[in-house]
Formats: structure tokens, C-alpha cells, sequence
């Protein structure tokens, strides 16, 4: 708690990079008293306070809400995406899980499609693309029917609820062995899938986003489920399969006339 | 004094019908005048959000910016309880009027009823909008939403998603902005602070960014600028706010003639998990909804060194219960955090920190058998076990106040329009529709009511009535709003001192927290202003800053962000000083009853006080907005 | 090709679907070659009887060996294309990746390794048997290849045999994974019936490959 239980010491060895083109390499740091009920990122302002003061630079590093929920933070820890404890992100790993004198490597995210910026930051901007490309429902402000006009079972709600809790942190791009994005992909499809509010905009919404995907050079998915395993939702395999599934009908099933315009 | 410049621009006529008639008189633009304005929307959350869709879909040009890599990580995201909306689905009696009625009294009658009612009157589109947008609600088995009480509401309006609710609206407002930027009538800019506004013959018309990954400053201009910037929490250091969370941008404006509304009104959560060391970088929340099962508890004498499931019935005090025996455990929130502080300045918290009091599931659990706990708090006990090693089901939980809201701000008018023409604030950064106190569930309503509801109509009425002239980046209001930025950097990174930014940070957050905080008084307040001026001094001679400003550099970001901060600081603990009464979230000492009940003074304080920036040397200027009530009664909040 | 169909063979999702579709064909035609040589558990007549049948059937026998050509080359060479793509998408490899042990398992991670493994082991079956020594025979008056005796020669050598169990267990390890993998492809995924078809899967890999490795092992024992 106090200062009489920070008695742990932590090898770190973290990722520095100055900039994308610059040559990065791992850096070695020894940091003491770090106490057990640290968060893992409290851990590093305190390496990065004594950086500071001593001249150095600080070691950059994504992070914000620090309570699990805006998915900023990102650190491939010993290998493992968030640390790899269940359902837990980078900022609510705590350092009890750690032993002093345990050596941690600290990594960024690793995909093609999230260059690095600096340090241990990368841009996830590719998330942003593969949403514009259809991950909405097209309801403008002004337009929307009585909220009740639509009844939708519990478990429909409920499992749409399930895919809609991604936090958007990569962590299923950066652990899975192919750097494919089909969980994030797939949750966001599945959730309005199940909803039928979603229904008018399905196939075109699975058609383009998984275009928008493979082109944001992404892998392929090939049901590792590491993705799964390092989710902090814990967004299960299910919803990439309802993504398959939408994709498929789209394909089969819809077509889009090429038209003249309406006049006036 | 009063201010002509504080004209609220409230409608006359019948409070029901002041809403419609401002929409009717209001100005509308063309269609095909629509695409040759541009907007700039800083802030991506609730407000900034569905400002923004709702403005690209209507046609104009909006340039959005963000502060995280992509704007679905905005603070919103972290509201968990849900957001009120008077549908009056179950049947309980609510209504319009009740909700408007409710928002009013929580806010201990300090915010304007035409904003207020009109805040409620939209609260049902938003939930309309939302599902639409395929917000997961939770629903019956029959397919209809479900509704819940929420912070001691009578009522059950209360719509939720999980404990995620934020983050489902803050989504569904993401992804219609996400729509709008496909079509390309959006231009995002992320990973940009706004480090200054432009304001060209008296009207907002652009600001001056920083690319955080380049370090670069960039020009915007605009034919107006909306403020949807939220909440000013981190000047406590500690609060549940995010990290980057600041007041940079509505500070910045304030120094460019916006003025700054109530900034000492603060909301303090009771159910956050305690300070555990010096290290500590934020505090988070634990649903208010454990109080309804959980009973709140300190030892009677001091120095306790058994464990709490080892101290007997009678060695404890349930001082909830004791004090407010109607009320107990779900007195509000201001009367639970204050008193958890008396227990603790008593001597009487536990844990090693002695700043924390018990939240015990023991006699629930003993009642309604451990699975039913776990089915309605299962996930709250889960995330307490993850930041604090101890399991809920065994051993007390330890919880303590924390900041949590900000209700004060930039001042606006009815049409969201602060006292710079052109620069309209929405959401937490404006002083709100909240008063003194704000209810659970209202935040997120009156951020998406100012951004889809609101900002549409008044917006259009600004630039359909207004002259804005053609206007390029060269302009040199543009140059000198750059320079000013530029040279507060080289400013920084000259001083080469000895402390961090986040030394000075922590010492302006003491300040806040023990002399600003849940309970004020003229000597601490006096002690807060001097303190924090010469903390603001050595600042600015002792702080070190590394690095360049041409690099991805938070540290430089950080200086900034707790520059301004220090200023605020000062004001909030004037304007706490200013205000000789007690109300809602502003507690001062002097002002309560025999029994430590808050005495509001309706006679002096029925008013928004709004401050003026005069310059660096010299005092700001306090403005009042006298309050009319016209609707409701004044009374008085009682939880005994 | 019309648009939609270019879509689907050159998205992501339509050519995973195409090796799940043509790996289940191939299982599909494991299953069959395999019930078709437990003849050679019985007699050498039997399984030279089999075969001759099979043989007989005409033009019907180019038609089921292309399409067995096809698949498997489309199989291969989809699988290649993604291969390569996928290691692509990493970029910079990490310096420390470890499996969580909840998703990645053994069998997934070496899907492309055991499938080099199987093309190799492909292209020598046919060479061995299909193009290897031609023997003849005759039964109840028939002239027929004695293609029982072209395999009980080969699985004389122990090092030949070790290399078709080898050779097996690699063919065990992808369908363990690809079985239950194409059904998920394809979409089907349910918290009752999945796990079940992961057991299938299983199931399915042990039988196939278990029993040709059997086949393989007997004959050896067994002697010419």
C-alpha cells in the first residue's frame, strides 16, 4: 500500500523508437520500489518521472481513461497482447501478478496496418477506416421512430451488447499470428447484424468493411482464436462467424443496380 | 456586478412552449448555402460527437478534433450508470415536467429552468435517436427497453446499456460521425490539442492546434467554433477523469473574452476506490448502484487493527444510517462523500492510508445469498479485485470520494453561445444545465441534447443573422495567436528546472482537494489562493521541460495543460470564496446548519456567477446572471 | 466475371471460405481412399479387386482425378497466397510472442508447415504407387495390375514406413484444426453444437490418419 510494501524491483526491457523512420532498438531499465498495487502503467510514470529528471526522455506510451474502458493503452507484454490476463487491459494489469526481479519485455503492437510513431504508439487510424466504410447504421438525427417502435428480444440485445463492447485497442490484431482485424471487423458487423435497426444496410455494411480491410492490408483470419483469448471483452469467435455469414449472403443475395437519377 | 454581456437569451412566453418558439423564429440556412460554411468542432465525446454528425448531415463543412488517436476514446466513454429520459415506458409518473422538475431541485436551484426544461423536453428524442443508431439498450424478454432508478430517483427512466452506457453512446455518436467523414463532410483531425482560439472583429473564427505527433502548430479557420471540450476535473490531479482530460481549450477562450460560469461548482462521487500511494496516477469509479445493497461503515475508535470481518457488530458505525436514518446508505452524493470525510478527519479511516471507509456486502449476502449479489454486482466485484488484489465477497470494500464532474464552465446563453459571438460551448464544458449538483444519468443527456438537438437550431440562427466576413489563415490574428502559443514553448523549455510538470500538478491538486474540495471554508479558500500563486510562480521558474517542440513530447503537452490549470485553480477557489452560501456540490463550512446541513442563501446567490479574464496582473471580474424561477418553489433538500 | 464474383475469390473472407469448401472435399475424399484400403486388411485380392474396379469406371475416373487436382491446387495455392500475406501483415516481428494457451494451439500455428508436409508427402504417394512398378495379376480369369504388391513391397523398408506415419500424423494435426476451422469459416458457430463439432474434428483426424497409418504399419508387419 504505503511506501513499506513498494519494496519490488523490475527489469524492463521496452521498445524505444525516436520516430517511424527512425532505427528503434530495446532499451534496458531497472526500475525499484515499484509497489505491488501499482497499475502496470503507473509503473512506467514512475520510470518515466526519474527519466525526466534526469534529463532523459520519457518513454511515450498510449494510454487515457486508465479504467479498462477507452482502449488507448497498448503494450505487447512477455509476448502477450494487454499482459494476456483475462479480460484485462494494459491500464488494469496490476503489478501484484508480477514478482520483484521478474524481467518484463514491453513491446508495440505489431501490424502493418498500425505503423509506429513513436516508442511504444502506434496509429490504430485503420480501425477509423474499416468503421467509415459501413460500421453505421445510416439514421440521421431527426429521422428515428419511438425507441420502443422496434421490439428486440433480451438475448438478441444482449448479444449484440457482447459485441458491441469493443474497445477498438488492436489487441486482437496485434496477438493474432496473422495481424488480421476480423474480431474487431466481425464484432462490429455481428452487433448491427443482430439488430433490426441494422437490417436495410447489412449486406452493403458487410461488402464494404471487409473490402475496407483487406485493402488496410490486414490478414487473414484463420481461427487461431488468439484474438479471442487476449480480447479484454472477451468477444468471442461467434461474431466473426455471424460476419462470415453476413459476408456470404451479401454475396448470394444482394445486388445493386446501377441507376439514373431521381429528377426533380 | 451585472453584465449587459449576460443576456441569456431566453424566449419569452409559457416555459412549455419557449422551445418551439425559438426553433420557429430562429434563422435557417439555405440548403445550398449550407456547404459553404465550415464548423470547428473540438472535442469528439458525447456533445462534440453528435454535434458533429448532426452538423455534416445538415451540409456543413465540420473539421473535428480529437485529443486521442481517434475520437470513439473520448472521456464519455466512461460513464457507466446510463442516461434519463422522461418516455415514462413504465408507467411510474414521470414525465416531462418531472424530469425538468427533478434536474432543477438536484441542481439546488442554481441553473436556468428554460435551459432545463428544454433539456428534459429532448431527453426522449435522444433515447429515440440512439436505438436507431443501434445503441444495445437493455431490454425485457418481450423486446421492450428496460428502464431502472438511478441515484435515488423515484421514477425508473433511466435507460442503460450493461455497466457501459457511455461508451454504447458514445459509439453510436461516433459512428454516425465515422458515416459523415466517408462522405467526406467531416474532416477529422485527431491526436490535435487546441492550444488557442482566433477571434477576428469580436467573433470566434478559428484556433490554433498542436499536431501532438509532429509538435507542429496548425491554423483553422472557420466561419464559427463550437467548444465541446468537457469537464475540468484533473485540476484536483486525482479525479476520474482521463489522463488527457483538460481545460486547455475552454481556459484559452476564457483568456480570449469567454467568461468562466460557477467554475466552483464540483461534483464528488462517494464510491470511488481509495488512494493507495503517492504513485497513484487517476481514481475509478464503482457504480453508485452498490450503495443500494452495500452498508457504509467505520470503526468507533481510532488506530482499529483488526480486520474489518473480525470487528464486532458494536465496534462499528454505520454513520449513514446514524445520521440520516430515512435517507441511510443512499443519502446523495455530496451529503455521502462529506461525511465520509468527517469520519476520516476524525481519525476513524481505514486502510494504510487511513482515507477510506467500508462498503460491506456482508449483511446483503447473509440475506439474499451470494449468487444474487453476484448477479447484480458480479462485475463491479471482479474489476475491485482486479485494482486492489481483496475479494468484496470476504472482506469489506474500501471506497472514498472523488472528483468526478465539473457543473461550472464557459457561460452560454440559451443558444449554447458563449460571450464570444461565434464560439458556442457544448456539453460539460459550458456551465451547464446542472446547477450546483447534477443528477445521476444527466450527463450524457445534456451532452447529446446540446449536440443533436440543440446546436442544429441555434447554429443556423448565428450564421443566417450574422455578417461573417471571407477570412484566410494568413490573417494576423492567426499569426499572433501562434506566436502566443509558440512563445509560452520556448517559454517552458528554456526555464530547464528541477521538478516535473507532474510535481506541480500533485501540489496544485493538494491545494484543490484539501482547501477546494467537498468542504470549504474562507480561511482554507484564502490559504488555496496564495498557495496556488506561488506554486504558479515557482512553475514557471522551476519546472523542467525535455525535449523539443517538434516531436511527439506529452511532457510539453502536460506543461500546458497544468499551466492552465494553476489559473483555474485560483479562480475556483475565488469563486468558492465569492460564494457565501452552500449549495449542491459547494459546501462551505460557515454556511450550514446546527446539524451540518447546507444553507443556501436565495437572497444574494440566486445567481450564475461569471467571471471576466482582465490580464495576468490583474484580478478577474465577477459578472452575476440573476436566476428567475417562475415555475417552481424553492426549497429546501432534505435527506433526514 | 461479374463484380460480385471477383469480389468473393479475391476477398479475404470468400478465399478462406474456398480453402475451407475444397479442405472439406479433401477430407471428404480422405474418408473414401480410406475406407476403400481397409480392403488390404482383408487379402490382396480384395484390395487388387478394389482397385480394379475403380480403375474400370472409365472417363468417370479423369473426371473424379481432376477434380481432385483442382481442389487440391486450389487448396494449396489459396492457402500460399494467405500464407505469405499473412506473415506480410505482421511487418516487424516481435522479439517475445507467447501464446496465451486460451486460443493458438499446436495444431493452428502449424497448419502451414504440416500442409507442406502433406503436399511433399502427395507428390511421392502418386510417384510410389500410381507411377511406381507395375505388376500384374489374375483373378477368376481378369488381368489386372497387382497393385497390392507395388505397396507391400514399398512398406518393407521401416524407413518408408516411418515416413507415411510421419507423414500421417502431420495429415492428423491439419485436419484436427482445418475440420472444425471450415465449419467456422463458413459461419457455423454455436455455443451447444461447436465444441461438439471440435470433438468431430478430432475424431475425424484420429480415424483418418490413425487408420492409414495402421494400414501402413500392418503391411510392414505382415511381411510380402
Amino acid at each position: 500500500m504505503s511506501d513499506a510494501t513498494a519494496n519490488m524491483t523490475i527489469y524492463l526491457k521496452v521498445w524505444r523508437q525516436a520516430s517511424a523512420t527512425a532505427e528503434g532498438k530495446f532499451v534496458d531499465y531497472k526500475v525499484d520500489h515499484v509497489s505491488p498495487d501499482m497499475s502496470f502503467l503507473e509503473m512506467f510514470d514512475v520510470l518515466n518521472d526519474q527519466l525526466v529528471k534526469k534529463g532523459e526522455s520519457p518513454i511515450a506510451f498510449d494510454h487515457d481513461c486508465r479504467e479498462g474502458i477507452c482502449g488507448m493503452c497498448s503494450m505487447m507484454i512477455n509476448g502477450k497482447a494487454h499482459g494476456g490476463q483475462k479480460g484485462t487491459t494494459t491500464c488494469q494489469l496490476h503489478m501484484r501478478k508480477f514478482k520483484s526481479g521478474d524481467a518484463i519485455v514491453v513491446e508495440p503492437w505489431r501490424a502493418k496496418a498500425f505503423p509506429l510513431i513513436k516508442d511504444l504508439v502506434v496509429d490504430r487510424s485503420a480501425f477509423d477506416k474499416i468503421i467509415q466504410a459501413g460500421g453505421f447504421i445510416s439514421a440521421q438525427t431527426g429521422n428515428a421512430p419511438d425507441a420502443n417502435a422496434n421490439l428486440i428480444p433480451k438475448t438478441v440485445a444482449d448479444e449484440a451488447m457482447d459485441a458491441a463492447a469493443c474497445i477498438g485497442c488492436g489487441a486482437c490484431v496485434a496477438s493474432c499470428p496473422n495481424g488480421s482485424a476480423m474480431l474487431f471487423m466481425g464484432a462490429k458487423i455481428s452487433q448491427l447484424a443482430l439488430l433490426p435497426q441494422g437490417q436495410p444496410e447489412a449486406p452493403r455494411r458487410a461488402l464494404n468493411m471487409v473490402k475496407s480491410h483487406d485493402e488496410l492490408l490486414f490478414g487473414n483470419c484463420t481461427n487461431h482464436a488468439e484474438c479471442e483469448a487476449t480480447c479484454p471483452k472477451e468477444i468471442g469467435l461467434e461474431h466473426i462467424a455471424r460476419m462470415n455469414r453476413e459476408y456470404t449472403k451479401a454475396t448470394f443475395t444482394y445486388h445493386e443496380k446501377a441507376r439514373g437519377g431521381d429528377g426533380a | 456586478m451585472t453584465s449587459s454581456k449576460l443576456d441569456s437569451k431566453v424566449p419569452s412566453g409559457d416555459l412549455y412552449a419557449k422551445w418551439d418558439k425559438h426553433k420557429f423564429e430562429s434563422k435557417l440556412v439555405n440548403p445550398a448555402n449550407k456547404r459553404k460554411f465550415t464548423v470547428i468542432v473540438v472535442g469528439t465525446g458525447l456533445a462534440g460527437g453528435s454535434a458533429a454528425a448532426t452538423l455534416a448531415e445538415l451540409g456543413y463543412n465540420v473539421h473535428a478534433f480529437c485529443i486521442q488517436d481517434t475520437p470513439r476514446r473520448a472521456h464519455s466513454i466512461a460513464a457507466q450508470g446510463g442516461i434519463n429520459g422522461a418516455k415514462n415506458y413504465q408507467n411510474d409518473g414521470d414525465s416531462i415536467k418531472r424530469l425538468f422538475y427533478d434536474t432543477i431541485k438536484g441542481g439546488d436551484y442554481r441553473s436556468r429552468e428554460a435551459n432545463v426544461y428544454r433539456l428534459a423536453q429532448v431527453s426522449n428524442n435522444i433515447i429515440d435517436q440512439m436505438v436507431a443508431q443501434g445503441v444495445p439498450f437493455a431490454r425485457e424478454y418481450g423486446g421492450y427497453l428496460d428502464n431502472r432508478s438511478f441515484g435515488g430517483s423515484q421514477v425508473s427512466r433511466t435507460f442503460y446499456a450493461r455497466g457501459q452506457t457511455g461508451q454504447q453512446l458514445l459509439l453510436g455518436a461516433y459512428s454516425g460521425m465515422m458515416k459523415m467523414v466517408n462522405k467526406g463532410k467531416i474532416k477529422m483531425f485527431s491526436r490535435r490539442e487546441m492550444m488557442d482560439l482566433v477571434v477576428v472583429n469580436n467573433q470566434a473564427r478559428g484556433i490554433i492546434t498542436r499536431n501532438l505527433v509532429t509538435g507542429e502548430l496548425e491554423r483553422h479557420v472557420a466561419d464559427a467554433v463550437l467548444l465541446c471540450t468537457g469537464g475540468y476535473g484533473n485540476v484536483f490531479f486525482l479525479s476520474t477523469n482521463a489522463m488527457a482530460s483538460n481545460v486547455t481549450a475552454a481556459w484559452r477562450s476564457h483568456k480570449r473574452g469567454a467568461y468562466m460560469a460557477n467554475p466552483c461548482f464540483t461534483q464528488i462521487h462517494p464510491t470511488c476506490i481509495p488512494v493507495h500511494g503517492d504513485y497513484q496516477s487517476k481514481l475509478t469509479l464503482m457504480s453508485e448502484s452498490l450503495r443500494n445493497d452495500g452498508r457504509v461503515w467505520v470503526p468507533k475508535k481510532q488506530n482499529e487493527t483488526r480486520k474489518p470481518e473480525e470487528i464486532p457488530e458494536e465496534d462499528r458505525d454505520y454513520y449513514l444510517e446514524r445520521v440520516y436514518p430515512s435517507f441511510g446508505n443512499l443519502a446523495p452524493r455530496d451529503v455521502s462523500s462529506r461525511q465520509a470525510k468527517y469520519r476520516c478527519d476524525e481519525g476513524l479511516g481505514v486502510g494504510t492510508t487511513k482515507k477510506a471507509v467500508y462498503l460491506d456486502f456482508r449483511d446483503s449476502i447473509k440475506r439474499d445469498g451470494l449468487s444474487t449479489i453476484a448477479g447484480k454486482y458480479g462485475n463491479l466485484f471482479e474489476m475491485y479485485e482486479r485494482i486492489v488484489g481483496e475479494d468484496p465477497y470476504k472482506t469489506p470494500m474500501m471506497i472514498y470520494p472523488a472528483v468526478h464532474y465539473t457543473m461550472g464552465g464557459l457561460w452560454v446563453d440559451y443558444n449554447l453561445q458563449s460571450t464570444i459571438p461565434g464560439l458556442h460551448v457544448l456539453g460539460e464544458a459550458n456551465f451547464s444545465d446542472h446547477g450546483a449538483n447534477r443528477l445521476g444519468a444527466s450527463a450524457l443527456m445534456q451532452g447529446l441534447a446540446d449536440g443533436y438537438f440543440v446546436i442544429p437550431y441555434t447554429l443556423s440562427n448565428y450564421l443566417a443573422s450574422n455578417k461573417i466576413d471571407k477570412l484566410t489563415t494568413d490573417h494576423d490574428a492567426f499569426k499572433e495567436a501562434e506566436t502566443r502559443v509558440k512563445l509560452a514553448d520556448d517559454k517552458l523549455f528554456g526555464l530547464k528546472g528541477k521538478r516535473s510538470v507532474d510535481d506541480f500538478h500533485k501540489a496544485l491538486g493538494h491545494y484543490m482537494w484539501e482547501e477546494v474540495g467537498m468542504a470549504r471554508n474562507e480561511a482554507g479558500l484564502k490559504k488555496a489562493i496564495t498557495g496556488i500563486r506561488k506554486l504558479k510562480e515557482e512553475f514557471w521558474q522551476d519546472v523542467n521541460v525535455p525535449g523539443t517542440a517538434g516531436e511527439y513530447n506529452f511532457e510539453l503537452h502536460k506543461a500546458n495543460r497544468v499551466a492552465d490549470f494553476l489559473e483555474l485553480g485560483e479562480l475556483m477557489a475565488l469563486d468558492a470564496l465569492e460564494r457565501n452560501e452552500s449549495c449542491g456540490g459547494h459546501f462551505r463550512e460557515e454556511f450550514q446548519t446546527s446539524d451540518g446541513e447546507a444553507v443556501r442563501n436565495d437572497e444574494s446567490f440566486c445567481h450564475v456567477a461569471a467571471w471576466e479574464w482582465s490580464g495576468e496582473k490583474a484580478a478577474p471580474i465577477r459578472h452575476v446572471e440573476e436566476l428567475k424561477f417562475e415555475n417552481v418553489q424553492l426549497a429546501t433538500r432534505s435527506y433526514k | 466475371m461479374s463484380s460480385a464474383v471477383s469480389r468473393y475469390f479475391t476477398s479475404s473472407i470468400g478465399r478462406k471460405q474456398l480453402i475451407a469448401l475444397t479442405g472439406l472435399g479433401l477430407c471428404g475424399f480422405l474418408v473414401a481412399h480410406l475406407l476403400g484400403n481397409f480392403t488390404l486388411f482383408i487379402s490382396s485380392d480384395a484390395f487388387n479387386l478394389y482397385a480394379h474396379k475403380l480403375m474400370s469406371l472409365g472417363p468417370l475416373v479423369y473426371v473424379a482425378e481432376a477434380g481432385l487436382a483442382g481442389m487440391f491446387a486450389l487448396h494449396l495455392g489459396l492457402a500460399i497466397k494467405m500464407t505469405i500475406e499473412n506473415k506480410t501483415a505482421r511487418g516487424q516481428k516481435y522479439y517475445m510472442k507467447t501464446r496465451t494457451g486460451r486460443g493458438e494451439t499446436l495444431m493452428s500455428a502449424t497448419m502451414p508447415y504440416t500442409g507442406l508436409i502433406l503436399f511433399v508427402f502427395l507428390v511421392l504417394h502418386i510417384l510410389q504407387f500410381k507411377f511406381g512398378p507395375v505388376y500384374n495379376t489374375e483373378i477368376d480369369g481378369v488381368f489386372m495390375r497387382d497393385l497390392y504388391r507395388t505397396v507391400v513391397e514399398y512398406f518393407q523398408s521401416p524407413l518408408n514406413t516411418a515416413w507415411y506415419v510421419i507423414a500421417m500424423s502431420a495429415a492428423a494435426m491439419h485436419t484436427a484444426h482445418g475440420f472444425q476451422s471450415a465449419f467456422q469459416t463458413f459461419g457455423f458457430n454455436h455455443g451447444t453444437w461447436t465444441p461438439k463439432l471440435k470433438l468431430l474434428g478430432i475424431a475425424y483426424a484420429v480415424f483418418v490418419a490413425g487408420g492409414f497409418a495402421a494400414i501402413s504399419i500392418f503391411l510392414h508387419v505382415k511381411g510380402a
